[in-house]
């Protein structure tokens, strides 16, 4: 079982199964065109304790079929979430963001979706004010603006 | 208004004219229509919209949330995930940077459902003032739910519109040329327009579409009968990455056009002519020919095809992409061509060749070459085949999932009992057989090892007069995924306690026509299982000899299941 080296945004050696590392397509491709040199491969964009919940996620998941045509079928069902991935999921707002913007960088694919269905199914059924405050957003609208907004998208509103 | 600049963190959050990025599309597509039905031919993206007037600008505020520090394209691909237009429009009152990402996919595909809806959206997109310029935001535009009530009127708000990349105007019958034309003008990223049942639409639309749309892939204008070869042509030069084309109905295309869409549009994957009288056989030859993605290709009532079709089929060549061929009531279409047919397209999964009436058991014979490709094959009205064809085909292609045979008058138990072997049978249909009776249904009630549940959904048995409770009860219980059972016409389930679970004759019916209607389909079909096994009770009483009848059914099935099905062991079976 041959296994790689990742050096996270703050300089820890992190050894992963290569299989599993290649979830990311990111560094499949790095190590398809560098060639496996032994060295440790820098991801300057995620720290170790992120980089380790990746990984977490990727071990789990290296047996899945490959995603093509994943995200057709995907849309579908939009926010169904399997049990372990709700699980894996169960984090702090600040962990979660952090995933998905290290599945973004590192080009993984299902991860990066099921972060956004999360995010999604954290968004569903909220007022406006419920999903300020969930994620701690500040409201830059004008009285005069929201209005407009709810008079020109009216439409949506129906079902 | 004072606003803060965006932090220089976060450079990708300040909307800008240009930014637009791939993203996932939107979810739910729950206007099935024609195209959107088949594998998704566009991938139309979804950029952060602008505030129609500049003075806003992106504000931030510190300190930034975990969520802030999200780049447009992931705040877009999570409102993608969100199906309801509520929750959209929620997302959009949040804040005016989630108001720049979530509009666009709101206004993706706006729903115009029903007519105050619709009134809303055009309100919105005639308004020079709005906050947005939704007319550029709209992606798909779909009005099909209000049909005639739409006008050239209605639609004029829409024309401004001009990145529609699927216009669907089914059943928007009243609109004309004039309508239609305005709004494909000037949209050159139209990939499909389905204008089916436009009835006053001319050559003058397709014209318009031709100049207009370089990049269609789908152009459905079933029904609309004033279209000639004359702009049909003109779409075959213009439009050449066509992919699917429907020109049901369409009754003064010939030769010309469909000659041209052969040689021009390479990419076509789909082609109906249904009912487009005027075609003939060279077109069907130069399709096929050319035509190497050719996937589907129907030919329903193209009265004038003939043998020679197929036939002048260049020699040693194969079709593999061919999947679906329907040639209901060409009745010039005999035995020669089918043979032909199986041999230079060995891949078809479904075959139509109802009402193909002259063919024989020949053709039945070599329709067996498909095997196991075959899985939807419709016989209806070949009255000339008979059991001993039938039953090799149930042998040669035991995938088949929908069987038609109806009025094929000289079928008898003895080949329909066997499709009950086919094991992943879902619909039957056997219309007017008028030689079944209840030992062919029966077979279908036999308990099964492989698969164990049997996955029969629909079965048609109207006119089959010979048939009763004693195989429709075994039947229905056995078949727990059956949602429709036909049986109009036969006499024992004409009784008002069985037909009050019966399915609302239609409307143009007459009176002796309803007389006769038995169908039960969804709940009906649950209401009549639960109600003739409440009645089972009371009957075993009295009914020995169906007991009897029953072990016997038992008992073949027993016999099948140990692979006793040759020839020699049915013509025991169907001994008097």
């Amino acid at each position: 079982m041959a296994t790689i080296s990742l050096m996270s945004s703050d300089d820890a050696l992190v050894t992963v199964e290569r299989a599993v590392a290649e979830r990311s397509i990111l560094i499949k491709n790095m190590l398809e065109d560098l060639g496996d040199s032994g060295e440790a491969i820098p991801i300057p964009n995620v720290n170790e304790t992120v980089l380790k919940k990746v990984i977490e996620w990727c071990d789990h998941h290296k047996n899945d079929p490959p995603t093509a045509g994943d995200d057709d079928d995907n849309r579908r069902k939009t926010t169904d979430i399997d049990e372990w991935d709700q699980k894996f999921m169960q984090v702090d707002q600040e962990m979660l963001f952090e995933v998905i913007l290290a599945a973004n960088y590192l080009d993984i694919k299902a991860l990066l979706d099921v972060g956004c269905k999360t995010v999604a199914n954290m968004i569903k059924g909220k007022s406006p004010e419920e999903i300020r405050k969930t994620f701690n957003i500040q409201n830059d609208f004008t009285p005069e603006e929201e209005d407009q907004i709810r008079r020109e998208n009216e439409w949506a509103e129906d079902r | 208004m004072p606003r803060q600049r965006p932090t220089a963190r976060l450079p990708s959050e300040a909307p800008s004219e240009t930014s637009s990025s791939t993203s996932p599309e939107r979810a739910a597509d729950d206007d099935t229509d024609f195209f959107m039905a088949q594998a998704n031919d566009s991938q139309s993206s979804i950029g952060v919209a602008n505030f129609r007037d500049l003075r806003v600008q992106n504000s931030q505020s510190v300190p930034v949330s975990p969520i802030g520090r999200l780049p447009p394209e992931i705040l877009i691909a999570i409102f993608s995930k969100l199906v309801s237009p509520v929750d959209m429009l929620n997302c959009m009152l949040v804040s005016r940077n989630w108001a720049a990402n979530s509009v666009g996919i709101l206004w993706h595909r706006p729903s115009c459902g029903n007519w105050d809806n619709l009134k809303s959206v055009a309100s919105s997109v005639g308004n020079p003032e709005s906050l947005f310029t939704y007319a550029d935001l709209i992606k798909r535009l779909n009005l099909s739910a209000l049909a005639r009530d739409v006008s050239d009127g209605t639609v004029v708000p829409f024309t401004q519109c001009k990145r529609v990349e699927r216009l669907t105007l089914t059943n928007c019958s009243e609109l004309s040329d004039k309508g239609v034309s305005d709004l494909v003008e000037g949209n050159r990223h139209l990939q499909a327009l389905d204008v089916s049942d436009l009835r006053h639409l001319t050559d003058h639309t397709l014209y318009t579409v031709a100049r207009n749309c370089p990049r269609l892939q789908g152009l459905n204008i079933t029904g609309c009968n004033r279209v000639t070869d004359d702009s049909l042509l003109v779409v075959s030069q213009s439009c050449r990455h066509i992919k699917r084309l429907k020109l049901n109905g369409v009754t003064l295309v010939t030769d010309r056009s469909i000659l041209s869409f052969a040689e021009n549009c390479p990419a076509i994957l789909e082609i109906d002519l249904h009912d487009c009288k005027l075609v003939t056989s060279p077109s069907v030859t130069a399709l096929i020919t050319t035509l190497r993605h050719l996937r589907e290709l129907r030919l329903a009532h193209c009265i004038d095809i003939d043998d020679s079709a197929f036939l002048n089929l260049p020699e040693g060549r194969t079709f593999d992409s061919l999947r679906i061929l329907d040639l209901t009531a060409c009745e010039e279409v005999k035995d020669d061509a089918v043979e032909r047919i199986v041999n230079a397209a060995p891949r078809l999964r479904n075959l139509v060749l109802a009402k193909c009436r002259f063919i024989t058991d020949r053709s039945v014979q070599a329709i067996c070459k498909l095997g196991k490709n075959l899985h939807y094959v419709h016989l209806g009205h070949c009255s000339n085949i008979t059991d001993i064809a039938v039953m090799q085909l149930i042998r040669a292609c035991n995938r088949i999932r929908y069987i038609d045979l109806a009025c094929c008058n000289r079928l008898t138990d003895a080949s329909i009992q066997q499709l009950a072997s086919l094991p992943k049978l879902r619909r039957i249909g056997l219309v007017k057989c008028i030689n079944i009776t209840d030992l062919s249904i029966k077979a279908f009630a036999r308990r099964r090892s492989n698969p164990s549940v049997s996955s029969l959904e629909r079965v048609h048995l109207s006119y089959c007069t010979g048939l009763s409770m004693n195989s429709i009860r075994p039947l229905i219980n056995e078949c727990p995924r059956l949602t429709h059972l036909s049986l109009t016409g036969v006499p024992e389930f004409l009784s008002p306690a069985l037909t009050k679970f019966c399915r609302e004759a239609p409307p143009e019916f007459t009176q002796q026509q309803r007389d006769v209607f038995c169908v039960f389909s969804g709940d009906g079909v649950s209401q009549l299982r639960d109600f003739l096994n409440r009645d089972e009770t009371e009957a075993t009483m009295y009914d020995d000899d169906d007991e009897l009848d029953e072990d016997a059914g038992q008992m073949t099935g027993l016999m099948d299941a140990t692979g006793i099905n040759d020839e020699d062991y049915i013509d025991v079976e169907t001994l008097p």
